[in-house]
């Protein structure tokens, strides 16, 4: 599991630096801290590890916060989540700030769970996935890249490209990459909703198999060898993947 | 000398016409009577009614306007149509238009009510056209009609005019015999008059047949009788007579004398026109004097009219001055009775709003003064190095401090719910997520009071609500439940499923609870608690006023349960959210 990548925009060090040893102490990667709205879009097109911003509305009295997001909302595909920091619930600001969709905010001043629960929020809008961190039965947001998994009180990622194979086991999913195994909390259904059908295909009723990792099949035994002498059973009800598989002729 | 003789003669007949026309200026009075009583039925129709009227006023060429166009309606009732033509043959008679007047008179059916009187017009047409025997026929059908009513008026004129057509037929028995018979009513009356003009009419009849002595005995008699006439022309007339006879009996000194009389006659007749003249001049005068002062009457009433105009429209627009004032001065009173009762409540607002002032300068003032002593305390303590007691007072300062801070947010919440200028959205809301970060903040608080706190909220209650706001009402809560919590306390937040609709969070705690007195005065509407009977507990009471006025902007409602000594219950009642519930 990797650390999430937070770009903090903040022109005050008083206010950053607290956000920032919180935001360290609960496992988050600080991609940078932007003063100004020139300095956070470089530091946003430049790096594209960047999880999620948190951007103060005002920089140097004017409301560039919302600059920056009306910017990287743009373009939709290059967007990523974000929270506005703000002191004061002024109506106006927040009117303007809302049309920035999907829109979240944390009020100043802030402690470290209204923190957590801002970056979550975000996600969770900004993945179209409501309430999954603060739910009984999910834990884990999926976008297009990663996986974001609620462990303790902050978050993780997974590079789905890393993913061998998942193994369902009731409510949970066991995820094996070649580095590490986890659980995490999510349904079936909803997680093969979620993924990109190309790259995950079903193999069984408990298993789904990252396509890229599979280094052999075989039919007779109902077995299909992955990467790093993972092994998966192979159904008769899924055998149709064999289709899908890059084969040598 | 014949010849003179008959130019007189024939002048003098004429003149007899005339005056028999001007012999019935007094019936016809009675007549217009009739006519009109008679012909009231069809005063309906417009142009009638006109064509009457102007008739009965002796407007000839208007009654013969009107009387045309009635005509030109195409009248369908023949007694109608009658009367018209009556009307406009009287009309053209009047007019001399003999010839058009027969024509009229003949249009006219023999079964109209005034039949008599047409055959007496005709007849005295055809006399005026010479055309004696047709005058005679005419006058010989009155004569034997039945009409005794009209005979009896007219039969004197009917017998002297049937004596003059015989005269002018040159049938002189004939002649003879009507005139002495029409002779004979005048004899009677003493209508000098009348009488002058038949004997005159007799001598001419006699000295037509050449029996000079009996016409020159009728001619003086009426000559006689002209004498005590007034009318110059009988006079004239009479006296012309005498001449022409004298001059033919060669007698021309007296046919001379009687000549000059003619002259005299003449003149004075012309003289009369004179001063008939001279009189309708007077008249018209006299009229336009008249005229004049009417005019000057007219200008006067028009004044008066308009004097009394102005009057009424002073009257007028004084009313209205008088009821626009009264408007305005209703007006007036209605909106200072508004004025005087929003000064009532603003001054009630302004008293309310000193208090909250008075108590919180009070509040701040006393917690610096506290923080003051405290600074100093700490000062001391650290320059003898004594950590322990530095340590504690550090904490005592924090929490004040913090309630401090808790004072001015409630503060700028509430001057911002007032100004109505905060941001406001209703979204679904995670209960426990919420509660955990408003309660983090009041840990440290909590654990100095050693006050065991447990959430019990449920992680799938969801709630409807505004974040910001609904985080300020649990703040002020929580705050309460510790600020009257005792040493070793419990608070515990749990939530009630009751209702369907909506999600009951409690607070409660195990402090010093409050009065009944008190908790109905915590629930009125702003009203704040002004006494403060402990000095270090009881607040200003904002802080439940804005969570009151919070939790009716969330569409929320807001109960106390409380016992005095043993702990309070405060239960937010907030919409569920529909999603995932």
């Amino acid at each position: 599991m990797d650390n999430i990548n937070v770009l903090i925009v903040e022109d005050n060090p008083n206010e950053s630096e607290p956000l920032v040893a919180l935001l360290k102490t609960h496992g988050y990667t600080i991609a940078g801290v932007a003063t100004n709205l020139k300095d956070a879009l470089n530091i946003f097109y430049n790096s594209n590890t960047i999880d999620i911003v948190i951007l103060d509305v005002f920089l140097n009295q004017v409301p560039d916060g919302i600059a920056f997001a009306e910017t990287i909302n743009a373009v939709p595909n290059a967007s990523k989540p974000f929270v506005f920091l703000t002191s004061a619930t002024d109506r106006t600001i927040f009117e303007r700030a809302k049309l920035t969709q999907p829109f979240s905010y944390l009020l100043k001043p802030f402690n470290e769970l209204e923190l957590l629960y801002a970056i979550e929020m975000a996600l969770e809008r900004f993945y179209a996935q409501k309430n999954v961190f603060l739910s009984e039965d999910q834990d884990t947001v999926i976008s297009d890249a990663y996986l974001y998994i609620k462990k303790g009180k902050g978050l993780k990622k997974v590079f789905l490209e890393d993913i061998i194979y998942i193994e369902v086991e009731e409510k949970y999913c066991n995820i094996i990459t070649k580095k590490e195994k986890f659980v995490i909390l999510i349904s079936l259904t909803k997680i093969l909703n979620l993924l990109d059908a190309n790259m995950f295909s079903r193999t069984h009723r408990n298993f789904v198999v990252n396509m890229q990792k599979i280094e052999e099949i075989i039919p007779a035994d109902n077995l299909i060898i992955l990467s790093d002498n993972h092994q998966v059973t192979l159904s008769e009800t899924y055998k149709g993947i064999i289709k899908k598989v890059r084969t040598l002729k | 000398m014949r010849p003179t003789f008959i130019i007189a003669l024939l002048f003098f007949c004429f003149i007899i016409e005339n005056n028999l026309f001007a012999q019935q200026k007094k019936e016809p009075i009675l007549f217009e009577k009739e006519i009109k009583m008679s012909s009231d039925p069809f005063v309906g129709e417009t142009n009638f009614y006109k064509t009457r009227s102007f008739f009965l006023q002796k407007e000839w060429d208007s009654t013969l306007v009107y009387s045309a166009k009635q005509l030109n309606q195409s009248v369908k009732n023949s007694t109608l149509k009658d009367y018209c033509y009556f009307f406009r043959a009287y009309s053209f008679n009047k007019k001399e238009v003999f010839k058009e007047a027969q024509k009229e008179y003949s249009k006219i059916s023999s079964d109209f009510e005034f039949y008599s009187h047409v055959n007496i017009y005709l007849g005295e047409i055809a006399i005026e056209l010479k055309e004696f025997q047709n005058a005679i026929d005419y006058f010989k059908i009155i004569e034997k009609s039945n009409d005794h009513k009209l005979i009896s008026k007219v039969k004197v004129n009917i017998e002297h005019n049937l004596g003059i057509c015989y005269l002018h037929l040159k049938q002189y028995d004939k002649s003879e015999a009507y005139l002495l018979k029409s002779i004979e009513a005048p004899e009677v009356k003493k209508d000098t008059l009348k009488l002058a003009r038949f004997y005159g009419d007799m001598g001419v009849l006699y000295y037509e047949q050449y029996n000079d002595e009996l016409a020159i005995s009728y001619f003086q008699k009426a000559y006689q009788l002209s004498k005590s006439t007034k009318d110059y022309k009988v006079k004239q007339n009479m006296a012309l007579n005498m001449a022409v006879v004298e001059e033919n009996r060669k007698k021309f000194s007296e046919s001379l004398r009687y000549r000059k009389e003619y002259e005299k006659w003449k003149d004075s007749l012309n003289n009369q026109s004179k001063i008939w003249e001279v009189a309708r001049i007077e008249k018209e005068f006299a009229i336009k004097q008249k005229q004049k002062e009417v005019s000057l009457l007219k200008s006067e009433n028009k004044a008066k009219v308009a004097e009394r105009n102005g009057f009424l429209y002073t009257a007028i627009a004084l009313l209205l001055l008088l009821l626009t004032t009264i408007y305005f001065y209703r007006e007036k009173v209605k909106s200072t009775r508004i004025i005087t009762t929003q000064k009532e409540d603003l001054d009630a607002l302004n008293a309310t709003k000193d208090q909250i002032l008075s108590i919180l300068s009070h509040d701040l003032r006393s917690s610096i003064i506290a923080l003051k002593y405290s600074n100093r305390l700490l000062s001391d303590e650290l320059a003898p190095n004594n950590l322990d007691n530095v340590n504690s007072l550090l904490d005592q300062n924090s929490t004040m401090v913090n309630s401090l801070y808790n004072l001015l947010d409630n503060l700028l919440q509430w001057a911002l719910s007032q100004t109505k200028n905060s941001y406001f959205e209703i979204t679904s809301l995670p209960l426990l997520s919420i509660t955990e970060q408003v309660v983090y903040n009041y840990l440290p608080l909590m654990k100095e009071k050693n006050i065991i706190f447990t959430n019990n909220v449920l992680k799938s209650d969801m709630i409807q609500a505004d974040q910001e706001s609904f985080k300020i009402v649990l703040r002020n809560l929580i705050d309460n439940a510790i600020k009257f919590s005792d040493q070793d306390g419990t608070i515990t937040l749990y939530t009630q499923n009751t209702h369907d609709m909506y999600c009951d969070l409690v607070i409660q705690d195990t402090g010093a609870g409050m009065t009944e007195e008190t908790r109905l005065e915590l629930l009125k509407d702003s009203v704040l608690l002004a006494k403060k009977e402990h000095e270090d507990k009881i607040g200003t009471g904002l802080g439940v006023q804005l969570c009151k006025t919070m939790i009716k902007k969330n569409q929320g409602m807001f109960a106390i349960e409380s016992t005095l000594g043993k702990g309070t219950k405060m239960i937010v009642s907030l919409p569920k959210a529909l999603t995932n519930g």
